[in-house]
């Protein structure tokens, strides 16, 4: 718990090292803070503890999914460059800051004991994602796509608001093992109709943070229009700490009463699968199908948050592990080869053709890529596809047979789209120059691409710890 | 016996019964003769001039944004004034609690100062400047022709 009075500190001492007028010092300071910040994090390993007056508890599964967060955190930050040497319009300083702020909200959501730190930790996390989508201010997509995510983000907090009062009215207590003793006690059929409405509120809350379908018509455009670096954050940080959320209140306080939600998800389930990878196959732009990739993949794993079996959260926590590492890798190859473009065309080109002929210059990058397209697609021998594994074993042994024969027609249809960038990078005819990279960003993406390797071989190795 | 929220609700009808007296009794006892004059609206004895809604000089955004800021840290203290000021508590931990609460204030305070400081060091606190951009227009006429002319006449 240390680790979030850390970051917040760390967060303000990194803006004040911005009046340092040296960029240089920024990446690895940011760096090092995160790295200091999982060290703390690792020390609450083994304890359980309540911490500020009963509002936050740490224990093995907290400490597991802000690990994962602080680790994806560490490859976007490692795979940032620094914001280039743009002096006038980029402020790496304030960048990096906001992205620490934003990693204590992160981490109250996977921590909190009380409803209360629940709506802190989520504004926390979603306020710095307005800001930092909009970060490119002169591009009109940027601004755009920063206006719609608070316009959508403020309805959907206020929904989840609103939710969190009605249980409150409805149970007395904010806190999550006090309601779920009185929602076992009420679980017979006594309950004012305020805690089913109120349980419904909060679920499409929090449904909305993940873009769940059908709450995800804001994702492709925010995704498309915010820099790749923070689509890359977006959909690691903000869907791990969304889905560790929502599985404690899922798998915790609101198993009481899983009659009034369960078919509920397991239609939005379905319905997010469906949605998530069909358009995803009609994407003209990399950048827009990988936004509607983490769409269905918030659909996967909503089919495992939906109960509590005994390793579903070791699950949840390997896919995403697997998914954001895929996820971070995909987004850097694709930002060093958008921006070598970029330098020939006026305007930014984030289509599959970007890649076209990638193998022929730059066989590392090509590399890069396939190993994460074929994780994101499940193929064996990478991490997504043990992934999809454990979550698919896990909706068989529950007996929730049509959403599982949804997700593994749909998981095929994923491997189409998936495909066309490695087609593009291998088999097409096009011209990419020779990329120059820098040893950290070199470093970083044979990391990643290891880290699926290993995870695909050798699964039991982060498994057993989960 | 009422309970806390039943304070709330006394204070309420307490403050609206005293301003409902006081200005309807007011009502019934004064006479009423309006003029324009009186009806104008009152800015310390200057003529009014104009609509109260006029554009702003976008220059106040800042300056009022981090005033909103500080107020609201202002907000928090009132709360903070009362557990602090706590006679059982403070009792009770033989004064250690007072210092406990100081310390923690102050280490609130501290880090909106922060934020002021960065406000300063980043320039929003002065006041925006229009820049004058010098015209970089040049004449055909070279300047020897006008001090010709100037000589001649």
């Amino acid at each position: 718990m240390n680790s979030i009075i850390a970051l917040s500190l760390f967060g303000i001492a990194n803006l004040f090292l911005g009046f340092l007028n040296n960029r240089k010092i920024l990446l690895p300071a940011t760096l090092a803070f995160v790295l200091v910040a999982l060290g703390l994090n690792l020390a609450d390993w083994n304890q359980e503890y309540l911490w500020f007056n009963n509002m936050l508890r740490t224990n093995n599964l907290s400490v597991n999914f802000a690990s994962v967060i602080l680790v994806a955190t560490f490859l976007v930050v490692a795979v940032s460059r620094g914001f280039g040497d743009d002096e006038e319009h980029t402020h790496p300083a304030e960048y990096y800051a906001i992205m620490l702020f934003s990693v204590v909200g992160a981490i109250m959501m996977v921590t909190f004991e009380n409803l209360i730190m629940l709506f802190v930790g989520l504004e926390i996390l979603s306020v710095s994602m307005y800001i930092l989508t909009g970060t490119d201010k002169r591009n009109l997509r940027s601004n755009e796509a920063a206006l719609k995510y608070f316009l959508m983000g403020a309805f959907a907090t206020g929904i989840l608001l609103f939710g969190i009062a009605l249980i409150y009215g409805a149970t007395g207590s904010f806190n999550i093992h006090g309601i779920e003793a009185l929602v076992l006690t009420a679980a017979g059929g006594s309950a004012p109709a305020l805690l089913y409405i109120g349980i419904v509120m909060v679920i499409i809350g929090l449904l909305f943070k993940v873009s769940a379908a059908p709450f995800h018509f804001w994702t492709p455009d925010v995704y498309e229009g915010a820099p790749a670096i923070f689509t890359a954050f977006m959909s690691t940080v903000v869907k791990t700490a969304g889905f560790a959320a929502l599985f404690r209140l899922l798998g915790g306080a609101f198993t009481g009463v899983y009659g009034t939600w369960i078919y509920i998800l397991y239609f939005l389930t379905m319905l997010t699968l469906i949605i998530g990878n069909i358009t995803a196959v009609y994407q003209q732009s990399f950048k827009r199908m990988l936004a509607y990739s983490s769409i269905s993949h918030a659909g996967y794993l909503m089919l495992t948050a939906t109960a509590k079996v005994a390793h579903t959260q070791s699950s949840i926590l390997f896919y995403s592990l697997a998914y954001s590492v895929a996820t971070i890798s995909a987004f850097a190859v694709l930002m060093v080869v958008a921006e070598t473009k970029e330098s020939n065309a006026e305007k930014t080109n984030e289509n599959f053709d970007i890649f076209n002929g990638l193998a022929k210059n730059n066989p590392l990058l090509a590399f890069v890529l396939t190993v994460s397209m074929l994780s994101l697609a499940g193929i064996p021998l990478t991490a997504g596809f043990w992934g999809k594994f454990f979550i698919f074993s896990d909706a068989f042994q529950r007996g929730i047979v049509v959403p599982l024969v949804v997700a593994v027609l749909m998981s095929a249809v994923g491997i189409y789209y998936y495909f066309k960038a490695i087609i593009s990078a291998y088999f097409k005819e096009g011209d990419v120059p020779a990329i120059e990279l820098k040893p950290i960003y070199k470093i970083t993406l044979i990391v990643t691409t290891l880290l699926t390797i290993v995870l695909g071989i050798a699964p039991d190795l982060v498994k057993s710890i989960f | 016996m009422v309970s806390d929220f039943g304070y709330i609700l006394l204070f309420i009808i307490t403050a609206v019964t005293f301003c409902a007296v006081a200005l309807g009794g007011a009502f019934m006892l004064r006479p009423n003769r309006p003029n324009i004059e009186k009806l104008s609206t009152y800015e310390s004895g200057e003529a009014p001039d104009g609509n109260a809604s006029v554009r702003f000089n976008i220059r106040f955004y800042i300056i009022a944004l981090l005033f909103v800021l500080f107020d609201v840290e202002l907000v928090f203290l009132f709360p903070w004034a009362t557990v602090f000021g706590n006679k059982i508590l403070i009792e009770e931990t033989d004064g250690v609690w007072g210092w406990f609460a100081l310390s923690e204030m102050f280490i609130f305070i501290g880090i909106l100062t922060l934020g002021l400081a960065y406000a300063w060091v980043k320039g929003y606190l002065d006041w925006a400047r229009p820049v004058v951009k010098n015209s970089n227009y040049q004449s055909k006429i070279p300047a020897s022709a006008y001090e010709k002319i100037n000589q001649k006449y």
